[in-house]
C-alpha cells in the first residue's frame, strides 16, 4: 500500500512515512527511509531546503530534473541517468521540473549513511538502457563504476526491463533485504504478482525468481 | 527584524515547534565553534516529538528584515547534542555548524 498525495502541482505516491503521512509503524526498512514517487508539473520543483546524514538517489523516470545546491553544483538529469546527493553535515538544494510543459517523473530514495557527519558531495550517473533488458543492471552501488553512482552505503540498486515471458533469479544473501518496485507492468515474483507501482519488501528469501507477465520495468534494491 | 524559530523532523519535513504559532520564549548564542540553542516550556507534546526525533532534526531560524528577503539558518546538530532538563523545563540544543542562505536568491534554475 502506498500513500498518495495530490497537491496540484505535485502528485506523489509514499512508501514510507513522509510529510502529511506518518505512519509510525512505517518510517523504514533497515537503512531504507524513503521511497516517493513523484510526478511534477511543468515549471514547477522544490525551492531551496537542507537535508544532512542522508544518501539521496533520484531516479528520473520521464522528463528533466534540474538541480542547483550550494557547493556550486547546477545540472539536469534526465531519463537515463541517475543523481546522487551524499548530504552528510549539510547541503541546501533546489529541484525542479526542467521543462515548462512536459511532466516530470521521478523516484526519489532516501537511506541512511554508513557514517554520519561525512563531507557533502554530489553527483550524476549514466546507463545504458538498452543494458537492463532481460538483466539486472546495477545503477547505484557503493562500490561505484563509471555507470554507477556511487553510495555511502552497503547497497546496490538495480534497473530493469523485463521483457514478457523472461524470467531472472536474485540471490539474496542471509540478513539482507531486498525492496521491490514495479514501475510498469506485471512481474510475478516466487509465485506472487506484482503490478505497475506494487512495491514488497523482502527478508528471508534466499532464492527469488522473477518472471514478466508483460513487458516490464521494475527497480530492485538490494540492502542492508 | 521577525524571527521564526522551527524545528522539523528532517525526514518528510513534520513541523515540531514552529514559533509563528506557538510562541515560545528561545536563545541562541555562540558555543565554542557551534552554537547553542535553548527553548523554554516547551509543551509535553512538542518535546515528545523532538526527543523522539532528536538525532533527525532539521533547526532553523528565519530572519525577515522589512523590506529585504528572507533570510533562512539552517543549523547542523551531530547526534548526541539535544538535551531536555524536566526540573528546568530547557530544550538545549548544540550545533556543530549552520548555513545560511536566501531562498529568493539562492537559485539561478527559477
Amino acid at each position: 500500500m502506498r500513500y498518495l498525495v495530490d497537491l496540484g502541482w505535485l502528485r506523489s505516491g509514499l512508501s514510507f512515512s513522509f510529510g502529511e503521512y506518518f505512519d509510525p509503524e512505517n518510517t523504514a526498512f533497515g537503512v531504507m527511509r524513503v521511497c516517493n514517487d513523484d510526478l511534477v508539473a511543468g515549471g514547477k520543483g522544490f525551492g531551496p531546503h537542507p537535508h544532512s546524514d542522508m544518501e539521496i538517489v533520484t531516479v528520473v523516470l520521464r522528463g528533466q530534473v534540474k538541480h542547483e545546491d550550494n557547493l556550486g553544483n547546477a545540472e539536469v538529469t534526465k531519463e537515463g541517468q541517475v543523481q546522487r546527493m551524499s548530504a552528510g553535515s549539510g547541503i541546501i538544494h533546489a529541484e525542479y521540473n526542467a521543462s515548462e510543459s512536459e511532466e516530470l517523473q521521478f523516484l526519489q530514495l532516501w537511506f541512511m549513511p554508513r557514517a554520519r557527519g561525512g563531507a557533502p558531495s554530489y553527483e550524476t550517473s549514466s546507463y545504458e538502457p538498452s543494458q537492463m533488458v532481460n538483466h539486472l543492471l546495477p545503477v547505484v552501488s557503493h562500490t561505484g563504476s563509471e555507470q554507477v553512482a556511487s553510495i555511502n552505503q552497503d547497497l546496490t540498486i538495480y534497473l530493469s526491463r523485463l521483457e514478457r515471458g523472461n524470467e531472472l533469479s536474485f540471490h539474496q544473501e542471509a540478513g539482507r533485504r531486498v525492496f521491490l518496485f514495479v514501475i510498469e507492468g506485471e512481474l510475478e515474483v516466487s509465485g506472487h504478482v506484482m503490478e505497475t507501482r506494487d512495491t514488497a519488501r523482502i527478508q528471508n528469501e534466499p532464492h527469488l525468481q522473477l518472471a514478466a507477465k508483460e513487458d516490464t520495468k521494475y527497480m530492485l534494491i538490494d540492502l542492508p | 527584524m521577525k524571527e521564526t524559530l522551527l524545528i522539523k523532523h528532517a525526514v518528510g519535513g513534520r513541523t515540531f515547534l514552529d514559533t509563528d504559532k506557538q510562541p515560545v520564549a528561545y536563545q541562541w548564542e555562540q558555543s565554542g565553534t557551534g552554537w547553542r540553542l535553548i527553548v523554554h516550556k516547551l509543551s509535553k507534546a512538542n518535546i515528545e516529538q523532538i526527543l523522539t526525533w532528536k538525532d533527525e532534526l532539521n533547526l532553523f531560524l528565519f530572519q525577515q528584515v522589512p523590506g529585504e528577503p528572507m533570510k533562512k539558518i539552517w543549523f547542523y546538530i551531530k547526534e548526541g547534542q539535544v538535551m531536555y532538563d524536566e526540573a528546568k523545563e530547557e530544550l538545549t540544543i548544540e550545533a556543530d555548524s549552520r548555513i545560511e542562505y536566501i531562498p529568493d536568491t539562492f537559485s539561478s534554475l527559477h
